[in-house]
């Protein structure tokens, strides 16, 4: 079996006596899409920030490609092809749509921190932003600040900066929280679209959205992981319907 | 389940026909080849003005004050690449400029080398030192922006301003440090013994200096400050240490603050304490502040504002600073974009051709407003007069009218004006308020 894209061994975290990840073991293929689902508290964006460095964990390991990931600060880790979305709306308000982009652009690019280069003359950043802004259907939205754009065209925008870099593991923290169902769908559709042939780790209230997206599903339930598996089998799974399921599909109905 | 939101006022469904239709590449290269005539025209404009002004104003005096304004332009743009750019609040960023301008000093001191180079590159030499002294500090100071480095920049800088009167050897102690620019390797036959060369000497670095720092705010590193400066933490996530691009920004301010004090050197041709402590680093600021931050011109505007009021206010008053002082605490509280943000509030109202529906509002507000504040000053200016006056002399000159200041009349009619003006300008704002929301709309008469 090839290595896994991403590998978490024992991890776990603690606020001083708050135990809030309590040992957590799971493995994410190539080309994946998988979700994290649970209640509210249960750790899921506490288990993101650990994987993406932006908590150090108390224990255990993540392994990028097979890599450590210990140590390493979240830029380093952007580098190596892992990239993220926050739960709450994390874009740059004051610059452009296309400066948003293209900033998202300027490390995979090769830009450094460099200071010979003037941005607006590479044809590269320039196309490659408008290919972005193309594919996230923001390109009419263009030269507006960001921080002028609806909540859904916000999201998008940092769905956007997330896989502009062009990391093969993508991290989305409630992509469709707060939105409304046509907004969902569409950012579902975008979601897809920009994925295709990446891994994608997700956290998702919107059980629709899950059960259409996900190849895998692990329900994390107060730092644990009760199970682990293909939809279906999670959603048969007694343990999580009682734990879990059961109250989220009855506040559907 | 999710939940409607009512934040969203327009559907986000797809609209394929309007995106097949956009070329990508198309917007680029429209803004590309429009803007070039416009982001070189402002630069060819004031080259020109900066070339022709000592011909206007020919007089000593008056170069000295361009000059002035010329050498505050430079260190308040580098100012700006910290506080406008990178979002860094700098208390002590004098010492980088002081510090430059101390090396210049030296440099000029040491004939035998100061005789191999030509004068008009010495605020290089400024700029490496300013540099240098940026990157031992930047070192440690750069890894937070806010509280953290505006403690450190006020520390490191009332460090440094004790060092001068500590390392007499660098900053001459009390007296500082003197030289002559003239024992600089002539340039094509200048020598710099008049004033008018050193005016051209100092112009052209301007338009240099100004030229480099407008640029490396469009290079990758110049962009990701803003980004830093908007939101670190995503631009950690996008593969940047924001504690890199915040190093880079702080070294690069750094030097062009140390260009500015060699320019200081060359035109004064001595520093002191004066030019490193605290009170300085906190006049850059408030020149910065005052012009505005959030555009790239808005600290040139801040330093002709400043340096006309530091040198024309001050030959008619002694309490110039207190003006000043007001004039600060305005823009921070009614106008936090400064004189750039004032300006540029009016280009949409230009965009829509309403410019002249404005003009009669204004002058209905402005009109009094400026005569009442100029009331207003009078009665400073007779309560000075009248507490710090020398005795026997109650004779003083407020506006172009002379009268005694102990007796009751002037403080009427100064107070009439006052009431009056500002009366009249507080029954006239509600009018212009609605002109400029109209103004500022699109549609209506127009």
């Amino acid at each position: 079996m090839s290595t896994p894209a991403l590998e978490l061994t024992g991890l776990k975290k603690s606020f001083g006596k708050a135990e809030i990840i309590r040992g957590i073991d799971l493995s994410i293929g190539k080309a994946e899409r998988h979700a994290v689902i649970g209640p509210n508290g249960a750790g899921k964006s506490t288990l993101f920030n650990l994987i993406t460095a932006r908590f150090a964990p108390s224990a255990g390991t993540v392994k990028l490609h097979g890599e450590d990931l210990a140590g390493l600060e979240p830029f380093q880790i952007n580098r190596k092809g892992l990239s993220r979305s926050f739960q709450i709306t994390n874009i740059f308000p004051a610059m452009t749509v296309f400066e948003n982009v293209r900033c998202a652009l300027l490390w995979s690019q090769g830009y450094k921190y460099s200071f010979w280069n003037l941005v607006n003359r590479s044809r590269e950043l320039t196309e490659g932003a408008d290919r972005i802004l193309d594919q996230i259907n923001l390109l009419e939205r263009r030269n507006l600040p960001a921080g002028t754009l609806s909540y859904a065209e916000q999201r998008a925008l940092e769905i956007g900066i997330t896989i502009a870099g062009g990391a093969d593991v993508i991290m989305l923290d409630e992509p469709t929280a707060g939105m409304s169902n046509t907004e969902t769908d569409y950012i579902t559709d975008l979601i897809l679209k920009v994925t295709a042939g990446k891994t994608l780790i997700m956290v998702e209230h919107d059980m629709s959205v899950v059960f259409g997206l996900a190849d895998r599903i692990s329900v994390l339930v107060y730092g644990e992981i009760i199970a682990t598996g293909k939809p279906a089998d999670v959603r048969a799974d007694a343990r999580v319907q009682e734990a879990y399921l059961g109250a989220a599909l009855e506040a559907e109905h | 389940m999710t939940v409607s939101d009512p934040r969203t006022d327009i559907p986000k469904g797809a609209r394929p026909e309007e995106q097949i239709t956009t070329d990508p590449s198309k917007p680029a290269q429209r803004m590309r080849s429009g803007s070039l005539v416009l982001t070189l025209a402002p630069w060819v404009i004031a080259s020109v003005v900066l070339a022709i002004l000592p011909m206007v104003f020919t007089n000593n005096s008056a170069l000295t004050i361009m000059n002035q304004m010329s050498i505050t332009i430079v260190f308040a743009l580098a100012y700006n690449m910290l506080l406008g750019q990178g979002g860094m609040l700098s208390f002590g960023h004098a010492v980088y400029a002081g510090v430059g301008g101390f090396a210049c000093m030296h440099i000029m001191n040491m004939s035998d080398f100061f005789s191999t180079i030509p004068l008009v590159i010495l605020p290089v030499f400024g700029g490496l030192f300013g540099m240098g002294l940026a990157m031992i500090v930047g070192a440690f100071s750069t890894r937070n922006a806010g509280t953290v480095f505006a403690m450190i920049s006020l520390g490191v800088g009332e460090l440094i301003a004790a060092c001068s009167v500590i390392i007499v050897a660098f900053f001459g102690g009390e007296e500082g440090v003197s030289g002559d620019r003239t024992y600089a390797q002539p340039f094509f036959g200048v020598e710099f013994l008049q004033q008018i060369e050193v005016y051209y000497l100092t112009a052209g670095w301007v338009v240099v200096s100004a030229a480099l720092m407008y640029l490396w705010s469009r290079t990758p590193v110049g962009r990701m400050a803003n980004a830093v400066r908007d939101n670190p933490e995503r631009a950690e996530f996008l593969g940047y240490s924001s504690r890199w691009v915040r190093f880079y920004s702080f070294v690069a301010s750094g030097f062009f603050a140390g260009v500015s004090g060699g320019l200081f050197a060359i035109n004064y041709e001595i520093l002191t304490e004066e030019n490193l402590n605290t009170a300085s680093s906190g006049i850059i600021l408030l020149v910065t502040f005052l012009g505005g931050v959030g555009f790239f011109f808005g600290p040139i505007i801040g330093a002709i504002a400043f340096t006309l009021l530091q040198t024309v206010l001050s030959l008619s008053t002694e309490l110039w600073a207190f003006y000043a002082g007001i004039l600060f605490l305005s823009t921070v509280m009614f106008f936090p974009g400064g004189l750039a943000g004032l300006l540029m509030m009016h280009v949409p109202v230009f965009k829509l051709g309403k410019a002249s529906s404005l003009i009669k509002p204004y002058l209905m507000t402005l009109l009094p407003a400026a005569i009442g504040l100029m009331g207003l000053a009078a009665l400073v200016e007779m309560t000075f007069h009248y507490r710090h006056g020398a005795t026997g002399d109650n004779e003083m000159t407020v506006f172009w009218t002379t009268f005694d200041s102990h007796t009751l009349m002037p403080w009427l009619v100064a107070g009439a004006i006052t009431l009056i003006g500002l009366g009249i300008a507080k029954v006239t704002a509600p009018a212009l308020r609605e002109a400029w929301s109209e103004a500022t709309t699109a549609g209506g008469a127009s």
